[in-house]
């Protein structure tokens, strides 16, 4: 097993807000690492031979590396925005590739049938055209003109509404979602997956949001998000095989996935396939 | 005239265990699969994987006739066809999207994994009727020392629980592991059935923790 080019590349491990100075273990592709908070406030992770990785702090998280990024972790303009409420999910375990768990958040249509009633409802299943592009100059995955239908698409939404996304994939295991925002009209409520990669087939995935929203109760905000997620993680869970097939031919796409088909195209151009199934078994 | 010792046919579940409108995950030497009946009382055999997504088809639903996928709900009919893609409602999907399907029999209250190529019949129990499943974690052959009955035939051991003559169809499972379908007599009582279902469990434990000890 080789980490290839993924091993570059920022992940999340932890919430800054949880680490102190007593420190946490967890594991980076397969790698045990530890991190704690310094005398001095500064957040410092090492692997198990006390080898100091990079740190950067951003998005409520902190991230590392294995190797040597060259490029500064990805900015969300619109989450600095003022009037938000920082939302920090926590972290749910999964027992799946982390660019499977990735590709799903990438996906509209299985909303009637895995987040029924609350992202989407039949007979409201049909995927419309949207658009999607590997924006050359960012070098990210985005779709953009994607709509459903969705019975309560927010802990402040009051009945059913069409919502319009945009989804960004700017690194390989980390997806943003900009969704239509109840309370705000004509701003967009940004939703992030940042997935910490454990092993190829286990990994942890830590949600994390930035609303325009007053009212919820921040316990009500995690719980609704963290409800979403464990539904999908019965989907995650149970895919076979547990690795992401980027080879043509094991599995079947059709014109909702897009998005899917350009995130697999766009994993393979980079041989980001640390979690990826290469060839047809 | 084929020998039915060389591929017997294979029990996968109790008829009473599997409603209209179910679905349920079964190992099979081919693989993993999804057991289904139809709301009209068809049975269907598909290869536990939907081709979209990969995801397991024994999660899915039943509606009608066709057995859906509980990711998207792409829904396949008992041919293993795809009928239907409710992303595009208007889309008739084409032929190529299917999924294996295998042959099954039902006889006498067991399912039993049948062979297109093989006209053999599942055998009779008479004066016996299912009772339950159980998984076990250890070989048939295990079961078969701890129980301390007769073959009756490949993967049928004949004994005695409780007091009560049983039939055992044994199917192997994954790893090491077996399930076992249990058959007690038609005219056991309530109490005889509960005492029969309790010394499967028994039987079970030793077989489990006492190998050994039941082997010498």
């Amino acid at each position: 097993m080789t980490i290839g080019a993924m091993r570059d590349e920022w992940y999340p491990v932890g919430l800054r807000s949880k680490v102190d100075a007593n420190g946490q273990q967890t594991l980076l592709m397969g790698e045990p690492i530890r991190l704690h908070e310094s005398e001095g406030g500064e957040i410092v992770v090492e692997t198990a031979d006390g080898r100091r990785l990079p740190v950067v702090i951003g998005h409520g998280h902190v991230w590392t590396s294995l190797g040597q990024p060259d490029k500064p972790l990805f900015a969300i303009p619109e989450a600095d925005q003022p009037g938000r409420r920082l939302v920090e999910v926590g972290v749910v375990r999964v027992r799946c590739s982390p660019l499977r768990a990735v590709e799903n958040f990438l996906d509209i249509a299985h909303f009637p049938f895995v987040h029924t009633d609350i992202l989407g409802a039949e007979p409201h299943t049909e995927v419309e055209r949207y658009e999607v592009e590997i924006r050359e100059h960012e070098d990210e995955v985005w779709a953009t003109k994607v709509k459903f239908y969705q019975p309560q698409a927010a802990k402040s939404a009051a009945g059913g509404i069409t919502t319009d996304y945009m989804y960004r994939v700017p690194a390989p295991t980390c997806s943003v979602l900009y969704k239509t925002c109840p309370a705000r009209p004509g701003e967009w409520d940004v939703i992030t997956l940042f997935v910490q990669p454990l092993t190829e087939e286990l990994c942890d995935v830590w949600p994390w949001m930035a609303l325009y929203d007053d009212v919820t109760p921040m316990t009500d905000l995690i719980h609704f998000q963290q409800m979403i997620f464990l539904q999908d993680r019965s989907i995650l869970e149970n895919q076979i095989p547990r690795r992401l097939p980027l080879d043509p031919g094991m599995e079947i796409p059709t014109r909702a996935d897009l998005t899917s088909v350009a995130y697999r195209r766009w994993l393979k151009r980079h041989n980001y396939t640390y979690g990826a199934q290469l060839v047809a078994q | 005239m084929p020998s039915t010792d060389a591929a017997p046919l294979t029990p996968l579940a109790l008829s009473e265990d599997l409603p209209p409108a179910t679905v349920m995950p079964i190992w099979t030497p081919e693989g993993p699969m999804a057991l289904w009946r139809s709301v009209g009382g068809t049975l269907s055999l598909a290869a536990d994987r939907c081709p979209h997504r990969g995801m397991r088809l024994s999660h899915g639903f039943v509606r009608g006739e066709a057995l859906s996928c509980i990711y998207h709900g792409w829904s396949y009919d008992q041919g293993g066809r795809c009928l239907r893609i409710p992303a595009h409602p208007d889309l008739e999907p084409p032929a190529s999207i299917r999924v294996a399907t295998g042959s099954v029999l039902e006889a006498g209250g067991v399912i039993w994994r049948a062979r297109a190529d093989d006209p053999s019949l599942p055998p009779d129990f008479p004066g016996f009727v299912p009772l339950r499943s159980l998984s076990f974690a250890v070989s048939r052959d295990v079961i078969s020392r701890t129980l301390g009955g007769e073959s009756a035939g490949p993967g049928i051991l004949k004994g005695t629980l409780a007091g009560s003559a049983v039939i055992l169809l044994c199917a192997e499972q994954a790893e090491g592991t077996s399930l076992i379908h249990l058959l007690a007599p038609a005219d056991a009582t309530l109490d005889q059935r509960i005492a029969v279902s309790r010394a499967a469990e028994t039987l079970r434990r030793a077989a489990e923790t006492g190998t050994t000890e039941a082997a010498a």
